[in-house]
């Protein structure tokens, strides 16, 4: 099980559920999670992994309700400008580049298929993240058998305490 | 020079779709060239002609969002002899992104005049919701055709069209007005609806039209064959009547 899943189990998150997971429409995703956060009171913090980094980062450049956002945890970002993404998810390309308006961290792996080490740091740049070298776990996702993976947890705690302090 | 219309109604249920993509299939019968515009992000009109919103490569949303011309994105339905430019739920996004960008109820107004004279008619179907998208809709086109069932709450839908369309006219669209009523889904044994069709016809005149749609099973029926009930069964009241809708709306364009 994906520890998204997990986490939206243990700790009680809210999972912003998509139309269709298997055929991601970048309007129709936009869309819904603008939906979400406009339906929530109070600080919001995402947590992202693959194409769902991508989808903060498009989401945070056009939405009125990004405002409400106040940290992001974005996890092994999907690269859709390359292969083996590229001609899957051609309607999210250009990936959007533009600093993110809230606070974020960006963990990457350095044996990622799906996006190289490289370019999770130039993400990270871009979106003016803070970057974590996560070392070779693959896409970080179930087949990285991360269990309900604290080790991520704690970089969202880390987050969530930084908003508390207020810096 | 195409003419452009929206198939408007901001009441829901009362058959935009079903007259959209009926009217373009019996406008591409009486030898019109058509583009039928899905405007609405459930991409019925599409579907019920023959597209399959699934596959699509482009969309009216990456129109608006100009990363692609109507000439690409736009597919000719075999079957059903027009053109369309197709949605799906990409759509939804479009209110979204669009809401900073400069021009933003003007997208699709632009992108027509590019393609203006390859069409005869430009029908737009536009969801029952007044949104970014409807806007798009009500800038781009000369008027709007606005289908209704004769029933009691059908007039309170038209009173908040009609207001839309003022407020339209006098701020974006100088050339927007109502271009007729349509009756449809009529049964002439129901006496309200008889009734609310004479109501309609002192008080709107002309603006109503002469033919009127009946209750078709068949117009019903076609949607789930994904086609236009023009197209899937030509001998049907419903269809021989939106045949006939599209010849007095070719007539009446002089007049317009």
């Amino acid at each position: 099980m994906h520890w998204q899943i997990k986490w939206v189990q243990k700790y009680a998150y809210q999972l912003v559920e998509q139309h269709d997971w298997m055929r991601p429409l970048r309007g129709d995703w936009l869309a819904r999670l603008d939906d979400v956060v406009t339906d929530l009171n109070g600080p919001v913090y995402l947590v992202a992994h693959s194409l769902g980094c991508i989808h903060v980062a498009a989401w945070a450049s056009i939405s009125k309700q990004a405002h409400k956002v106040k940290a992001a945890l974005l996890v092994a970002p999907g690269d859709v400008e390359a292969q083996p993404l590229k001609d899957v998810f051609s309607s999210w390309r250009p990936i959007c580049l533009q600093p993110l308006p809230f606070k974020s961290i960006l963990l990457s792996s350095q044996n990622d298929p799906h996006c190289t080490i490289e370019r999770a740091q130039f993400f990270a740049k871009s979106w003016g993240s803070d970057w974590i070298n996560m070392g070779s776990k693959g896409h970080l996702n179930a087949d990285s058998l991360l269990g309900d993976w604290p080790e991520g947890h704690n970089f969202l705690n880390q987050l969530m305490k930084v908003d508390e302090h207020g810096h | 020079m195409a003419k452009i219309f929206c198939v408007a109604n901001q009441k829901g249920g009362v058959g935009k779709t079903t007259s959209a993509v009926n009217l373009a299939a019996g406008l591409a019968k009486v030898g019109q060239r058509v583009l039928l515009v899905d405007l609405d992000p459930q991409g019925n009109a599409t579907m019920g002609s023959g597209v399959d919103k699934r596959q699509l490569e482009l969309s009216v949303y990456d129109v608006l969002l100009e990363s692609a011309s109507i000439q690409e994105a736009a597919i000719f339905s075999e079957k059903c002899g027009y053109h369309v430019l197709g949605a799906n739920r990409e759509l939804a996004g479009a209110e979204v992104e669009l809401v900073d960008l400069e021009r933003r109820d003007q997208r699709l107004k632009l992108a027509l005049e590019v393609v203006q004279q390859e069409f005869d008619f430009v029908l737009i179907d536009c969801p029952p919701s007044l949104s970014m998208l409807t806007l798009n809709g009500l800038c781009a086109a000369h008027g709007v055709i606005v289908p209704m069932q004769c029933e009691y709450f059908a007039l309170e839908g038209l009173t908040d069209l009609v207001n839309t369309i003022k407020q339209v006219h006098a701020n974006l669209n100088p050339d927007l007005k109502i271009i007729g009523l349509l009756r449809v889904m009529f049964d002439p044994r129901i006496t309200l609806q008889q009734q609310v069709s004479e109501q309609l016809k002192s008080h709107f005149g002309d603006k109503v039209f002469n033919t009127v749609i009946p209750r078709n099973v068949r117009l019903a029926e076609a949607p789930s064959y994904g086609l236009p009930g023009v197209v899937f069964d030509p001998s049907a009241k419903g269809s021989q009547a939106f045949v006939e809708f599209a010849k007095e709306l070719v007539q009446r364009i002089p007049t317009l």
